[in-house]
């Protein structure tokens, strides 16, 4: 069965990526899951320098659903380099480099970082973490600075360039109309939904920064609704993720359009669950007799078009 | 991930539960002080799995022992014997294991680690003093556990019992050590208990935090070092660990309360 995608000139073997944040730099996963057997293993967001991350509590469960707070921890550039790259030479999967930065300059400086490496197949940027105060999520929110960025990081950056977005992207339909003028070659939706929790105990609010994100299968509706109203947006390819725990689920995205799904926080609690979704959607199209992925991909909007 | 099968329940009075479950590797891996992360339910509400520390392991089964205080544990609490679940372990960094002397404290369900690692001291033959406190007459099914170890023992309760100093573990810890401050410098401590009995173990007297070794409890996402959720705060530097990966074992010197 093939399930090859193309996702403009990044070619994945399969359509099923784990997403940036919940499978760390590759080793922390690997006792669990054959990195080999999915399309693309994202790495945890990174920047130039350290970034120590927000304060505990991080995390609060919802039903169906977790909300998060992490604030984009991660131990830069240079450690990573130490640490997790010759880890990742041992495989042949896709690795997407995901980035952050708090200026339009340290954007750039590690994505250039990350473009001078041989082993990163594709540069996925973050303008969509809400839980920071610069970077993140502020540079979706204002349409001018944003595309000020996608302009900058697109003339230095030669691998495919993907941006990944969240719910509440500013002037979202300019922007993707300047993401294919500029040649950004992938998006990437969505990130968490920016949400709230209170501590009703002790008459607080759950999270220091007051909103975090809100993950799992709790958003996938909304988010499969997003991902539909942008596929109908723009001509560039998308990958789909919010809440998919299952094959269906993420056969759900790819008959809307989806080029590819990313798991992301079912990776929490089953760290093996990439495999049983690559299984199923290939039983489902031997199933449904549909010979390659790229049969089934968008085929309830043709239908239904 | 894994799947065991729960061959032994027991409810001890009316909050405790103790679960036996079958699974080979686990059993035959995991030390002093690691944990498994184990699902409540089959259905994605509750989404996330639950820590739970390892009580004890014998032969292909290991024990998990926990208190009902939420809605997970809950659900864990109603499993029946021939009930599969899906869990990831033996997690974490345990306890070392190889102390001349040692005294071990805990509290509450702080119990569990202990346990298991009185219980290989005394395999190796390790000479060891276990404190443990209790606050309620509630909490008095915890220490059957320990009355089975005939081990050296000083027991407190915060409310009035015959038999029990009458106070925090830690305030029975530092009349003993009164009483026996010279055999002090040889032995490890070893803790487990809630925050404030770590937070007042650090400002006890005549104590090196880092000759104690201490076994946090957190909230987790995933127990294996992805999400990055469980922080707890270096000290005296910036950032900071994580439980589920740089612990849940550590030396209370290192961690910022």
């Amino acid at each position: 069965m093939n399930l090859q995608v193309h996702l403009g000139n990044l070619t994945l073997s399969n359509p099923v990526i784990l997403a940036s944040g919940t499978a760390g730099y590759g080793r922390e996963i690997a006792p669990y899951l054959d990195l080999d057997r999915i399309g693309a293993l994202t790495l945890k967001g990174i920047s130039s320098t350290p970034w120590v991350g927000n304060p505990p509590p991080r995390i609060h469960e919802t039903y169906a659903g977790i909300m998060n707070s992490i604030g984009l921890e991660n131990k830069g550039f240079d450690r990573f380099l130490r640490e997790d790259l010759p880890f990742l030479e041992n495989f042949q999967t896709r690795i997407i480099a995901n980035i952050w930065g708090k200026t339009i300059e340290e954007y750039s400086d590690i994505a250039k970082k990350m473009n001078g490496l041989e082993r990163i197949d594709a540069i996925e940027v973050n303008v969509s973490c809400p839980n920071i105060e610069q970077g993140g999520e502020s540079f979706s929110c204002n349409s001018q600075i944003l595309c000020q960025l996608i302009q900058n990081l697109r003339q230095k950056i030669q691998k495919p360039l993907i941006f990944k977005l969240g719910p509440n992207t500013d002037d979202l339909d300019n922007v993707l109309l300047f993401m294919e003028k500029e040649g950004v070659d992938i998006l990437s939706i969505t990130n968490t939904y920016p949400a709230l929790a209170v501590d009703v105990e002790n008459q607080s609010f759950i999270f220091s920064r007051k909103t975090a994100g809100l993950s799992g299968p709790a958003i996938k509706p909304l988010a499969l609704k997003l991902v539909y109203d942008v596929i109908q947006k723009t001509r560039l390819p998308i990958i789909g993720m919010g809440g998919i725990m299952k094959a269906e689920d993420a056969l759900e995205y790819l008959l809307i359009g989806a080029q590819a799904v990313a798991l992301g926080s079912v990776n929490l609690v089953d760290p093996s669950a990439a495999v049983q979704i690559i299984d199923g959607i290939e039983a489902y199209l031997i199933q449904k007799n549909i010979f390659g992925i790229n049969d089934l991909i968008g085929k309830v909007r043709e239908v239904w078009r | 991930m894994k799947k065991a099968k729960i061959v032994k329940k027991k409810f001890l009075g009316t909050s405790f539960v103790e679960l036996w479950l079958e699974e080979n590797d686990i059993a035959r891996l995991a030390c002093p002080g690691q944990f498994v992360m184990i699902s409540a339910g089959s259905t994605y509400d509750p989404f996330l799995k639950r820590p739970l520390g390892i009580l004890s392991c014998q032969e292909n089964y290991f024990g998990l022992l926990f208190d009902i205080v939420g809605r997970g544990t809950k659900i864990l609490s109603q499993l029946e014997i021939g009930d599969q679940v899906d869990l990831l372990g033996p997690l974490g960094n345990g306890f070392s294991l190889n102390p001349k002397e040692a005294l071990l404290i805990g509290g509450g369900r702080g119990l569990v680690p202990l346990y298991f690692l009185a219980q290989i001291f005394t395999s190796k033959k390790i000479p060891f003093q276990f404190f443990f406190g209790i606050r309620n007459q509630e909490e008095k099914v915890l220490i059957d556990y320990l009355s089975e170890l005939s081990i050296p023992m000083v027991l407190s309760c915060q409310e009035q019992l015959s038999n029990y100093y009458c106070g925090t573990v830690l305030d029975a810890f530092e009349d003993w050590l009164h009483h026996h401050s010279q055999s002090k410098p040889a032995q490890k401590i070893y803790a487990c208990g809630p925050q404030g009995m770590f937070q007042a173990l650090s400002k006890m007297e005549d104590i090196i935090p880092n000759q104690i070794e201490v076994s946090l409890e957190s909230r987790m996402g995933c127990g294996y070092g992805v999400c990055l959720s469980c922080a707890v705060k270096k000290k005296g530097l910036p950032g900071y660990f994580h439980v589920c990966k740089d612990g849940p074992v550590f030396r209370l010197g290192e961690i910022e309360l």
